[in-house]
C-alpha cells in the first residue's frame, strides 16, 4: 500500500512540474531573432523586426515548404506533408513550429543558452 | 500458444484497431503533433495486467504496424514505436508494484513515459532540440489522457473479474 502512495505522488509531482514548465515556455520573454533549421542544419537566421515580407521555400526529399513572412511575423503557408500541422500551428509565437516529416523547425532563438548549444 | 489465447490476442488486438482509427476521426485539439487521447491504450493497459509481457507486446506492435499502414501515416509509427515501447517496459515493470486497484496510476506514468519516447525519438529524427518544448504540453495532456484510460481498463478488469465464467 505505501508503494502505491509513492507512485501517486510520483505521477502528481510529474503532472505538476509539467504544468509549470508549459507556463515557463508560454511566459518566456522573446527578441526577434528567427532560426530555421533543417535536419539539425540551420538554414536561415532572420530578424523578424528588420525582414520585409517575403516567401521562403525550403526543399526535402523533393518535399516542399513554403514559410511566410508577413508584418514582422512567420508562419508556414504551405507543406507537402501528410499532417499539415505545421500549418495549423499558425503564426509563430513561444512553441516552435515544427514539421516532423520534412525535419523542419522554425524557433525563436534563445538569448544565451542555444548559442553555446549550437 | 493455444486456439483461445490467440483468438483472445486477436480480438483485443482488432478491438485496439478500431479505437484507433476511430480515434483518427477527431480533430486535433492543440495544434501540437502527438497530443491525442490515445483511447486504443485502453487495450495495451488491460493486456498488460491481464496477459503476459510477450503476449501484450504482441499486441501492442500489431497494433502500431497495422495503424500506420490503415491510417496511412507511416512517418508517425517512428514516433510510436518509440512510445510504445518505452511505455510498455515501463508498464511491464509498474504492474509488479501497483496493485489492480490502482491501474489508472501505472497507465498515467505510462503515459508519462510514452511522451518522453516520442519526443526522444523526435529529438533523433529532427537533429534539433526545437521539439522538446512540446514534451510538458504532451505530459500535461498525457496525465490526463493517462487517467481516463486506465480507469477505463481498471474498471474493466474488475467487472470482468465479477462476470461469470464463459
Amino acid at each position: 500500500m505505501k508503494n502505491t502512495k509513492l507512485w501517486i505522488t510520483a505521477a502528481a509531482v510529474i503532472f505538476i512540474a509539467a504544468a509549470v514548465w508549459c507556463v515557463i515556455i508560454l511566459t518566456k520573454p522573446r527578441g526577434d531573432i528567427v532560426t530555421i533549421t533543417q535536419d539539425g542544419k540551420t538554414l536561415y537566421t532572420l530578424d523578424l523586426g528588420k525582414e520585409k515580407d517575403r516567401l521562403i521555400t525550403v526543399e526535402y526529399d523533393g518535399r516542399e515548404n513554403v514559410i511566410e513572412i508577413k508584418d514582422g511575423r512567420i508562419h508556414m503557408l504551405e507543406a507537402d506533408c501528410p499532417d499539415h500541422t505545421c500549418i495549423n500551428t499558425g503564426w509563430l509565437e513561444e512553441v516552435p513550429i515544427v514539421c516532423l516529416p520534412n525535419k523542419l523547425a522554425i524557433e525563436f532563438a534563445d538569448n544565451e543558452n542555444d548559442a553555446v548549444a549550437r | 500458444m493455444n486456439a483461445k489465447k490467440l483468438t483472445q490476442l486477436g480480438l483485443l488486438t482488432t478491438v485496439a484497431l478500431i479505437i484507433f482509427i476511430v480515434e483518427l476521426r477527431i480533430p486535433n485539439l492543440a495544434p501540437i503533433p502527438g497530443i491525442k487521447l490515445g483511447l486504443a491504450n485502453i487495450v495495451t493497459v488491460y493486456a498488460v495486467y491481464r496477459f503476459t509481457a510477450k503476449e501484450t507486446a504482441l499486441i501492442l506492435y500489431a497494433r502500431i504496424l497495422l495503424g500506420s499502414i490503415f491510417g496511412g501515416n507511416m512517418l508517425a509509427m517512428l514516433y510510436s514505436l518509440g512510445g510504445g515501447t518505452l511505455c510498455l517496459l515501463g508498464m511491464l515493470f509498474l504492474r509488479k508494484v501497483i496493485d489492480e486497484k490502482h491501474i489508472w496510476v501505472c497507465s498515467v506514468l505510462g503515459a508519462v513515459l510514452h511522451n518522453i519516447g516520442q519526443i526522444s525519438v523526435a529529438v533523433a529524427v529532427m537533429k534539433t532540440t526545437a521539439v522538446i518544448s512540446y514534451l510538458p504540453f504532451l505530459l500535461v495532456s498525457g496525465c490526463i489522457a493517462g487517467v481516463f484510460t486506465g480507469l477505463c481498463a481498471q474498471i474493466l478488469i474488475s467487472r470482468g473479474r465479477k462476470a461469470p465464467k464463459i
